[in-house]
């Protein structure tokens, strides 16, 4: 019995010292993550709702003349296109993620958009008149929540990421899922040496899963 | 003594608001659990499209059907889908993809997580021809996480079956609770003894970055 005492003892503060630190971590993470988390559960009402308050200014147009081209611009396509396209931008001054290039031969126009999150730039290329037409668009706040909660998502992803904000936002996105469920899986640890909330916390988490998984059921 | 008892009072009523706030943090938090992992680890598969091992598009099933069916009276398009659909046995979101209309056609969408059903109804005919995918699982989770019968910008697909409002409305739930979540997470961080400030440089750190993100990106590059 003599033997047995001391890795109790020794045992002991390893898992309070555990406790604690997983406390801690729960507390700086969660904190740390919450504005990103904000930012997700609010886009997530205007996305399941279709709707955006309307952004007060009209777009203000200009149109630059005279751009610099490079002569094999109209040839280039996917990387090569995107970076030609982003040094005419620097020469436009227009900073941003290329959306997407929408090329029309005939005419000899490029047209794509340039968005930053809550701005977002129409640029039309005319190649043969060497010409910019900028259409300027504040989308305020609300759109800007709605924007990060859908990049770099799904779509056009050989061109994602075209912009440094967007290839960091990337990473950012993923630090926030990550800590997410560190978050989660910490407080459910926290919550189960609980041993007086452990019932009622047990009867929630059932009542979780039941909804969750009798709904994924019925739409499956 | 009132002043005395005051105090107690307010002490007590504190410690109460407390210890609830506290509960209210994590019976959300278990309630939510298995929708919060669903939503983060989907909108990470979503932002990868380059894994492999959750490929789901160039694995579909894709099977076609036709069938004669009697030609729908109803006067509105959404009351002529349904009598199609339940002729057909179908059930789902109606979704409207036509762009041209053709007098003689009646197309729609039939959609859930992981399968959709395009419907070809020829109005000359009766006939109606039916195009059905399904996604493998990684392609239902990956659809649960976007499936809400709307779409910004979309004025043309209303939500018309009550299980995807069902799940807009858990949607809703999800994010009503996790924002309730952090709001009662900054209350606790708040009264705890000697956290104040890391947990003021970690909130800080956070908020800066996502600032950064949401407004100082638009001004900068102005």
């Amino acid at each position: 019995m003599a033997a047995r005492a001391p890795p109790r003892k020794s045992q002991r503060p390893v898992i309070q010292r555990l406790y604690a630190l997983l406390r801690d971590l729960h507390l700086y993470f969660g904190l740390f993550v919450s504005p990103f988390v904000l930012v997700f559960a609010v886009s997530v009402v205007f996305l399941v709702h279709a709707w955006l308050p309307k952004p007060g200014a009209a777009p203000a147009k200009r149109t630059v003349t005279d751009i610099t081209l490079p002569a094999d611009f109209e040839s280039l396509k996917g990387p090569a296109q995107l970076a030609a396209a982003h040094a005419v931008l620097a020469h436009l001054g227009v900073q941003g993620e290329i959306g997407f290039v929408r090329q029309l031969p005939r005419e000899r126009r490029f047209v794509f958009p340039v968005s930053v999150p809550g701005r977002e730039t129409t640029v039309d290329l005319n190649v043969a008149q060497r010409t910019a037409t900028l259409s300027t668009r504040t989308t305020g706040l609300w759109d800007a929540t709605v924007y990060l909660h859908k990049m770099p998502g799904p779509h056009n992803v050989a061109i994602r990421g075209n912009a440094a904000f967007m290839r960091v936002w990337r990473w950012l996105a993923d630090a926030t899922v990550y800590l997410l469920l560190f978050v989660s899986l910490s407080g459910v640890y926290l919550w189960a040496v609980l041993k007086t909330e452990r019932r009622i916390g047990l009867v929630l988490l059932a009542a979780g899963a039941a909804t969750f998984g009798g709904l994924v059921y019925a739409l499956v | 003594m009132p002043s005395s008892d005051a105090t107690t009072l307010d002490a007590s009523l504190a410690s109460t608001l407390r210890a609830w706030n506290r509960r209210l943090h994590f019976y959300l938090g278990l309630y939510f659990l298995f929708f919060i992992w669903l939503f983060a680890l989907t909108g990470l598969l979503i932002n990868h499209h380059e894994w492999k091992f959750a490929e789901f598009w160039p694995n579909r099933k894709v099977a076609n059907t036709e069938q004669a069916i009697q030609l729908p009276a109803a006067e509105t398009n959404l009351a002529k889908a349904r009598d199609v659909m339940r002729q057909l046995s179908l059930t789902g979101e109606i979704q409207w993809v036509t762009t041209r209309p053709d007098p003689n056609r009646f197309d729609f969408r039939v959609a859930r997580p992981g399968t959709n059903i395009e419907v070809q109804v020829d109005l000359k005919t009766a006939r109606a021809k039916l195009q059905r995918t399904e996604l493998n699982s990684w392609g239902i989770l990956h659809t649960l996480h976007t499936f809400t019968g709307v779409r910004i910008g979309d004025a043309q697909n209303q939500r018309d079956w009550l299980l995807t409002t069902l799940w807009a409305l858990a949607m809703d739930a999800v994010a009503a609770g996790l924002s309730v979540m952090v709001l009662s997470s900054l209350a606790m961080w708040w009264v705890l003894p000697g956290k104040k400030l890391g947990g003021a440089l970690a909130l800080a750190a956070g908020t800066i970055m996502c600032g950064w993100f949401l407004v100082g990106l638009r001004l900068i590059a102005s």
